[in-house]
């Protein structure tokens, strides 16, 4: 879905989801949050106290107090693309400005370009995302293999999708009634958008090692008393097996294992609206409307 | 040493048939291979029967291994005569309701009642469940003891089973390649402890964990994983509080000559690694 013009060996301008900058009120109670029971580590920083590792990455999510809104951040392929990211975002109505460098350092990337999605949700547009020298060193045996996916809320689907597929070069890869899949790589899916009356983080998703890991990460959970929002369950679409739950402020946190790879010839699948199309075990989701099959659509 | 082959049926008591029906059939997936009036005999893979509810008492129940032939049928009898536990062999009529050419019955030093038989029934049909549960076949059972050491010595002296495992003092013990056929379990009396199915895969279990809870059946331990065996369970409570279990994944013993009994320790992890705990009574 490349736009007129562009040189017919022009690859992805989309690289990778690189993180979340969150934002909290009460930082301190979703730093103990992110260590104890998610597992990340926690990145000393002057500019960011609550920073997080959960792979080779400097860092994928950031607790933020100042701001409003939650963002993600999205690499691109560099500056070329960039440019014409963010002249095709300008003509087609979107909101998108550069970033400071107040701002790209806080976000720990060279330049970023700050964009809304048609619902209103955060986009960074980001280049060159710090990466760190040193290896990944949990704060528990969670079994966290990184930063995975994010589901969004979506109240403007058609022009959400046009941002991600026709101006970013994202792949809708499957679809459960208008829930839509989107892949950037060989993953299934990165970005999953989920039509609401509200934009927002539906949830944040870091992979595991292992099915033993989304199950022992369960009963931990359990064990704190915090709320299991759905799962543990397995998505057809994907193939990954998941456990949601409450994370702080009404975040949603989820752990993944089993995302499977999508290859060329994958083309996406429209699945029926109903709840064996979102969980293949049967896990339903009794507090988010969204991921339930008989309210989104 | 009597050789035991494998598992064979596990017969049980039943104040309520047609309640055991419904739990077979609807919960526990299996396949009714023939009923009568008073007895239900289920499928659980090719053979004619592995589960037979009778009309009796929930407390009577027998666990099957079959031996070779009739002549190690005849000397496991001299055997166990010989060692003190009364024998009794099974009459034309016993034999048929067992689907079997001929058996002896006795009692382990706990006093289960167990069974070896000899050309148990197979049936030329494939197996069809009543349910998708994704079951395989009947695998192992858990026999309460109430001497753990004498017990094990018993099946693993006087019969031809090993220690693949022990956790605490309790053993687990196979016939074959199969991690273990026999699990002991703790208890005050004779019975048994649990009756397992194998099924297909990981989904199965917890397929099965969303469909029993949705049926109101008591999940009484798992979604879980045993450290042991490595395989995959769901534990769940049937008709007069019998527990059955589904699972996936257990290991094969790969070299009988070199393999060593490991001990774990008498703890919840050394049963869920995934950190389930058991929610049955002792």
């Amino acid at each position: 879905m490349n736009s007129p013009g562009q040189p017919s060996s022009q690859t992805s301008s989309i690289i990778q989801l690189c993180y979340v900058r969150l934002a909290v009120a009460q930082p301190q109670a979703a730093a103990t949050f992110a260590t104890d029971i998610l597992g990340l580590e926690h990145v000393p920083n002057k500019l960011e106290p609550f920073l997080y590792r959960s792979d080779q990455r400097y860092h994928t999510l950031c607790l933020t107090a100042g701001t409003a809104k939650s963002s993600i951040g999205i690499e691109i392929s560099g500056e070329a693309a960039l440019d014409r990211v963010a002249k095709a975002l300008t003509t087609d109505g979107f909101s998108a400005r550069e970033a400071t460098e107040e701002e790209c350092g806080r976000r720990f990337v060279r330049r970023a370009l700050i964009a809304q999605d048609a619902s209103g949700n955060e986009i960074d547009l980001v280049l060159r995302p710090a990466q760190s020298g040193r290896r990944y060193f949990p704060s528990r045996d969670a079994g966290v293999t990184g930063l995975q996916s994010v589901g969004l809320r979506s109240r403007a689907m058609k022009d959400d999708l046009r941002l991600w597929t026709t101006i970013l070069d994202a792949k809708v890869t499957d679809r459960v009634g208008e829930v839509t899949y989107l892949g950037i790589d060989q993953k299934h899916h990165r970005i999953v958008l989920y039509p609401s009356d509200k934009a927002g983080l539906l949830y944040v998703s870091y992979g595991v090692e292992s099915m033993d890991a989304v199950m022992q990460n369960n009963y931990f959970v359990q064990e704190r008393q915090l709320k299991i929002v759905q799962g543990p369950g397995r998505e057809p679409t994907s193939g990954q097996i998941f456990l949601r739950f409450a994370g702080p402020e009404g975040y949603v946190f989820s752990y993944g294992y089993g995302l499977s790879d999508i290859g060329p010839q994958h083309r996406p699948r429209q699945f029926t609206l109903e709840a064996s199309s979102l969980c293949e075990w049967g896990s339903e989701c009794a507090d988010v409307v969204e991921l339930q099959p008989a309210r989104v659509g | 040493m009597i050789e035991l082959k494998d598992l064979s049926y596990v017969r049980m008591g039943t104040s309520d048939l047609e309640d055991a029906e419904s739990f077979a059939t609807r919960c526990l997936g299996l396949q009714i291979g023939e009923q009568s009036g008073k007895a239900l005999y289920l499928r659980s893979d090719d053979r004619a029967h592995t589960l037979c509810y009778f009309e009796g008492d929930p407390g009577d129940q027998t666990v099957g291994f079959e031996v070779e032939d009739e002549s190690t049928l005849d000397a496991a009898a001299a055997t166990l005569d010989q060692l003190g536990h009364p024998v009794h062999a099974g009459t034309p009529t016993e034999c048929a309701l067992r689907k079997v050419k001929a058996f002896i019955g006795f009692k382990d030093p706990t006093g289960n009642q167990i069974e070896l038989v000899v050309r148990p029934e197979r049936s030329g049909k494939r197996y069809f469940a009543t349910r998708d549960a994704g079951i395989t076949g009947f695998s192992h059972v858990g026999l309460h003891t109430t001497n753990p050491a004498r017990d094990e010595k018993f099946w693993t002296q006087v019969c031809n089973a090993r220690v693949s495992d022990r956790i605490g003092d309790i053993a687990l013990m196979r016939v074959n390649a199969i991690h273990h056929t026999i699990a002991l379990a703790p208890g005050r009396g004779p019975g048994i402890h649990h009756v397992n199915h194998q099924v297909k895969s990981n989904d199965d279990v917890l397929r099965s964990y969303y469909h029993l809870s949705g049926q109101r059946v008591p999940i009484v331990f798992g979604p879980g994983r045993h450290p042991t065996s490595g395989a995959r369970f769901l534990y769940f409570q049937g008709p007069d509080g019998m527990v059955f279990e589904y699972s996936i994944g257990v290991d094969e013993i790969e070299d009988e000559e070199t393999h060593r009994p490991r001990q774990f320790g008498f703890e919840p992890s050394s049963l869920c690694m995934w950190g389930s705990k058991s929610a049955r009574a002792r």
